[in-house]
């Protein structure tokens, strides 16, 4: 979901989009990626439009900006994490 | 590229998803499949092969619909499990109960079979239990799809058990003990009707003089042996006064039964009469291995009582 947020600043439609996180080591399955991109859509953290220039019709997806204030929490929550479990390995002294 | 695979694979998802987003779904999808098949075409596979692996790849139709709808695949999530569990349990400890004791009694009175109400009273239990399981359990099921708040009151510490869970006595053994009281107390009126043993008439097998006085008095004796076995379950324990109960419950049984054997005034004397081997003699071993037994198993009960109240005193 947060790699979605991401990579959606950059307004993509679900096939291509799977293949660009696909790419970065985010395999998710076509299955579970268009359903989520629907209810991220429904909540307000994403807006989509209807392209119909190309060969098929495409609906594009792009991070809003609820979904960027909600992207920027969650990627905090993923940095105190990340800094937490750095402090862990290395054996903080307390 | 319409084909009749991708369209059952549509129409088949598109069954259970909200109408209103119907189309905007099937639009989307059709171009999903659309792409992967052409993804794996350009590597040189033909377009049939393509489009079965892409279906089978995007996995079972109802399962895409339900996240689409985001339909939860659970009849009874987390959220309300333990209040489904607790009231199931709560229902069904007394419930199947109470409707088996009341049809097996007005069963056993208003028709003079013992043993067809004893069948029809456990049949009446039985259905109960499964109607109050089905029930509650498809209020729990809509609960759970309308994700009604239950508004029960949070979990704090003042709910825990008084006593550590730890008992001596178990709700196994007490259960087991019960119901061989049960199965004694209805083996008395049982024994009177019965007509298993014997020529096909009705032969009681203990004499039928003892309903003036020692049977009623012995059932009594069952029932009060009933009510021990609750409240040592309640107790958790043997505890002295649970001791000196249950010694004299067990005299109260045994002291008659072995004086009735003794002065063969137990067995129905016409029973006695239909078996040769009871008639001579046999009757005595019965009843010389039957007092013994008694005052074993008497003896044995109330040691152990009064052994493990002491343990448990410690």
């Amino acid at each position: 979901m947060v790699a979605s947020l991401v990579a959606l600043r950059q307004p993509d439609y679900g096939y291509a989009l799977l293949q660009r996180l696909a790419g970065h080591g985010f395999p998710v399955d076509a299955n579970t990626l268009y359903p989520l991109l629907r209810r991220l859509e429904d909540q307000g953290l994403l807006t989509s439009e209807w392209n119909t220039e190309e060969s098929r019709p495409r609906k594009f997806y792009r991070t809003s900006d609820a979904g960027e204030q909600v992207l920027r929490l969650l990627l905090d929550d993923f940095a105190a994490v990340q800094a937490s479990l750095a402090t862990l390995i290395e054996g903080d002294p307390r | 590229m319409t084909s009749t695979l991708t369209d059952r694979y549509l129409s088949a998802t598109l069954r259970s998803v909200p109408v209103a987003r119907r189309d905007e779904i099937a639009t989307e999808l059709r171009a999903l499949i659309a792409d992967m098949v052409e993804g794996r075409t350009s590597t040189g596979e033909d377009t049939a092969t393509a489009e079965r692996e892409v279906l089978t790849e995007l996995g079972d139709p109802a399962q895409l619909a339900a996240r689409y709808a985001d339909r939860r695949l659970q009849l009874i999530g987390p959220t309300y499990y333990l209040a489904w569990q607790r009231l199931l349990i709560l229902l069904l400890s007394f419930i199947p109960a109470i409707a088996g004791v009341t049809v097996g009694l007005v069963e056993a009175t208003v028709s003079d079979n013992p043993a067809g109400a004893i069948g029809a009273g456990v049949s009446v239990a039985f259905n109960v239990a499964v109607q109050v399981t089905f029930w509650v359990t498809a209020v729990f099921a809509v609960l759970e799809r309308l994700g009604t708040p239950l508004n029960l009151p949070a979990w704090n510490v003042d709910q825990l058990p008084d006593r550590p869970v730890e008992r001596d006595v178990t709700l196994t053994d007490v259960c087991a003990s019960i119901v061989f009281l049960v199965l004694l107390i209805a083996f008395l009126p049982w024994q009177h009707f019965q007509s298993v043993m014997g020529a096909g008439d009705r032969l009681p097998i203990l004499d039928p003089a003892l309903w003036s006085f020692w049977l009623p008095a012995l059932l009594i004796v069952l029932v009060a042996s009933i009510g021990l076995e609750l409240a040592k379950y309640r107790a958790g324990r043997w505890t002295w006064p649970l001791v000196a109960v249950n010694a004299v419950l067990n005299l109260a049984f045994a002291a008659p039964a072995i004086w009735l054997l003794i002065t063969d005034r137990l067995l129905n004397p016409e029973f006695v009469d239909q078996f040769a081997w009871l008639r001579d003699g046999g009757f005595d071993t019965v009843a010389r291995i039957s007092v013994v037994s008694i005052i074993v198993i008497t003896l044995w009960d109330v040691v152990d009582s009064a052994v493990k109240a002491r343990r448990s005193a410690r």
